[in-house]
């Protein structure tokens, strides 16, 4: 999403070969009603920061991240927080270390017996 | 200036806003309420403008 319209939206669509492929919905914030939301609005510019948000079924915000305007995000990390949380909501005692990949991947299970042994913990 | 933006464990206000759909190549809608109610995990990804370039 950006401020600008759905008919943009379409046309840079259409227009550019590197999206053929896209399916997600294109959504118009031509206000900045939402960027604005987020924290993510360029007054001075009317433009959007590079800014991803995950949000959970009840509406919680569960992941953010925020690049400037040439800087790309990389699209594997987001999908790898996307699969935590899933994995998170329904494993709620445990935590996904910074090099969990997907489920069956090691978790953390905090308690006294980890207190200053999370090393021996992963590589167990 | 901005306000109070949303930070991680907030909860996001519902909103509504129009939509361009590749997938049909038609115009659509995206709700927030509707995307809660449907038990829908939501990704919002922000980029500056339309024909940039990263």
């Amino acid at each position: 999403m950006s401020c600008d319209t759905q008919f943009v939206h379409l046309a840079w669509q259409r227009e550019e070969k590197e999206l053929a492929k896209v399916e997600y919905s294109m959504a118009a914030d031509p206000t900045g009603k939402v960027a604005r939301m987020f924290g993510v609005y360029l007054e001075n510019l009317g433009l959007d920061l590079r800014g991803a948000f995950l949000i959970g079924p009840d509406g919680k915000v569960m992941n953010s991240e925020v690049n400037f305007l040439n800087l790309g995000r990389n699209i594997d990390e987001l999908y790898r927080k996307f699969k935590a949380n899933i994995y998170l909501t329904k494993n709620p005692k445990e935590g996904c270390p910074s090099k969990w990949q997907d489920e069956g991947d090691k978790t953390l299970k905090p308690g006294p017996e980890m207190v200053g042994r999370v090393h021996e913990a992963l590589n167990r | 200036m901005n306000e109070i933006a949303l930070r991680v464990g907030d909860l996001v206000p519902d909103f509504k806003l129009t939509t361009y759909e590749p997938k049909t190549k038609n115009f659509g809608e995206f709700d927030l309420a509707q995307a809660k109610k449907d038990g829908k995990w939501t990704v919002l990804f922000f980029y500056p403008a339309d024909f940039t370039f990263v």
